[in-house]
This record gives structure tokens, C-alpha cells and sequence, in this order.
């Protein structure tokens, strides 16, 4: 089946799966994968942190990187993922103004998001970030490969 | 087969990070050992089995480059796999330390930058 992902949002799917999303800015494309579960999930998440509207992140924890990917995470646990065995992978992020964006939220959102993995002890896989494209990015659950075109 | 690391930085706050970094890598790490400048790391050396050193270059006492040296005329430490990382930006200085066969990671420095170079450093496969 395939998933697609809006802007401030997330999918998990199981094997047979495929979660698209596309449109990929500034905002951070996450993917976390458990390669013998065949579990995995995609978040699109638009902002860094949720304290700039603490109000809309409880509604939907998926619009801010500080929310998103910690729930991101759960979900995959809940299909039966394991930390141990979690494959991440980092995309987007972009800078679209080129070096005169003003307010950077590309780098935000990928800053946020090396601190959130660095204290649950959590290394990217591989990352595919930054530069002033905007990308989509296909992710097949099955063999947990990432196709990522701009 | 669990590799002992020994950790050179005169920073312990450096250290901590750098181990944290170790551990994240998934890689199988037995002991780990920490001192604060060459003469410390040598010292340990001599007490300890160890398997990878990972040292900085400028601290007080005996600097990296020198504990560096001494290890590559001791019988004893000369084979042991280094992995310098430092803020040390000479290229000179870089080449003299790449001729001794060590590795080198510049400060600031991310985790995944660590497990790569590990990786390379134990002829490890991608997924292994």
C-alpha cells in the first residue's frame, strides 16, 4: 500500500508498504527503519520547535521537529520496532533563499534534530541535507530503501 | 571481539563526549581508558591492553604528536590503530601524523563521523 505525507505529518507502514512524500524543503524528512521487523515510518516535520505554539504541537506533535520525531519513534516501536536494530535517515532541511535566508529553518530544524537523536543515543544512517532543493522522497518499507529526487 | 579503547584529551567533558559517540556506534567496546595528555596515555598503555587509541593533539605535558612517536618506537604499542582528533588545522603537522598511520578527525567533531571512521579503521562492513 502506499502512504503519502503531507506537510506536518507522519506515516508508519509494515512490509508491502511504501511512504511517499513529496515537496520536501526546509522542513526535516525522517525515516526509522527496523530492517528484520520490516517496520518503518516517514515524519515531514515543518519547524523546529514546538514551543514557538505549544498549542498547535499537542494537536499535532508532528508539525515541529522536537515533537515530531520522538513520536516518530513510538510508532515505529509500537509495530514492533527495536532501538537496537533502528536504521535512521536524515533528508530536506534545504535552503531554498540560498545563503540569504533570513530565518534559516532548514539548519533549525536539522540542528534540533542531531540533539534530539544525540540524547537518545541515535546515529544517522546516512543524510541526504541541505542545498536549495526541494525533494521527494520515497521510502519502500520492504527493503527499507530510501529514493530521494529533486 | 570487544576492542579496549584508551582516550587522550585534556578535557573531560571531550572525553565524555567522545565516548558517548563510541557507544552509539553500536560497535562491540570493551574497557575504555582516559587520561589527560601523552604522559598519562602512555602510562596507560604500558598498565592496560589496548586495542585503538584515540588522542588530541594539543594538551599540556607530553602533546599527541610526541606520545604519537613514542608509542611508534615501542615494540609493544607500535601496531595499535590511532585516531587523532583535534582542532589542529597544519597541514604539515597533519601529513607527519598521517605518515605515522594515524586517522584524523577534525574537531568539532559529529557521532557519525566517529562510527565511519571506526568502520574504516576495522575493516567493518556497511551493516556489520
Amino acid at each position: 500500500m502506499k502512504h503519502i505525507v503531507l506537510v506536518g505529518n507522519m506515516k508508519v507502514g509494515k512490509e508491502g508498504d511504501t511512504i511517499v512524500t513529496y515537496a520536501l524543503g526546509t522542513s526535516l524528512g525522517l525515516i526509522a527503519y527496523d530492517p528484520v521487523a520490516k517496520v518503518g515510518g516517514l515524519l515531514h516535520a515543518m519547524l523546529p520547535l514546538s514551543k514557538s505554539d505549544p498549542k498547535k504541537a499537542e494537536a499535532n506533535p508532528c508539525i515541529f521537529v522536537d515533537t515530531g520525531v520522538p513520536r516518530l519513534l513510538e510508532e515505529v516501536y509500537n509495530l514492533g520496532g527495536e532501538k537496537s536494530r533502528l536504521v535512521v535517515k536524515a533528508t530536506g532541511c534545504s535552503r531554498p533563499e540560498g545563503d540569504n535566508e533570513m530565518f534559516k529553518i532548514g539548519e533549525k530544524n536539522y540542528a534540533v534534530l542531531k540533539k534530539i537523536l544525540w540524547k537518545n543515543n541515535i546515529l544517522l544512517e546516512t543524510e541526504d541535507v541541505g542545498g536549495a532543493a526541494n525533494r521527494t522522497v520515497q521510502f519502500n518499507v520492504s527493503t527499507g530503501e530510501l529514493s530521494v529526487t529533486s | 571481539m570487544a576492542i579496549n579503547i584508551l582516550i587522550v584529551d585534556d578535557s573531560a567533558v571531550m572525553r565524555a563526549m567522545i565516548l558517548k559517540s563510541l557507544r552509539m556506534t553500536g560497535l562491540d567496546i570493551g574497557e575504555t581508558y582516559q587520561a589527560g595528555n601523552g604522559q598519562e596515555g602512555l602510562e596507560a598503555l604500558n598498565d592496560n591492553w589496548v586495542d585503538m587509541v584515540i588522542v588530541d593533539i594539543n594538551m599540556p605535558v607530553m602533546n599527541g604528536e610526541e606520545m604519537i612517536g613514542q608509542m611508534r618506537e615501542n615494540p609493544a604499542t607500535a601496531d595499535i590503530p590511532i585516531v587523532v582528533i583535534s582542532t589542529e588545522g597544519s597541514e604539515a603537522r597533519l601529513e607527519r601524523l598521517r605518515e605515522k598511520g594515524a586517522a584524523f578527525i577534525h574537531k568539532p567533531f559529529t557521532p557519525e563521523t566517529i562510527r565511519d571512521t571506526m568502520r574504516t579503521m576495522l575493516h567493518l562492513e556497511e551493516n556489520d
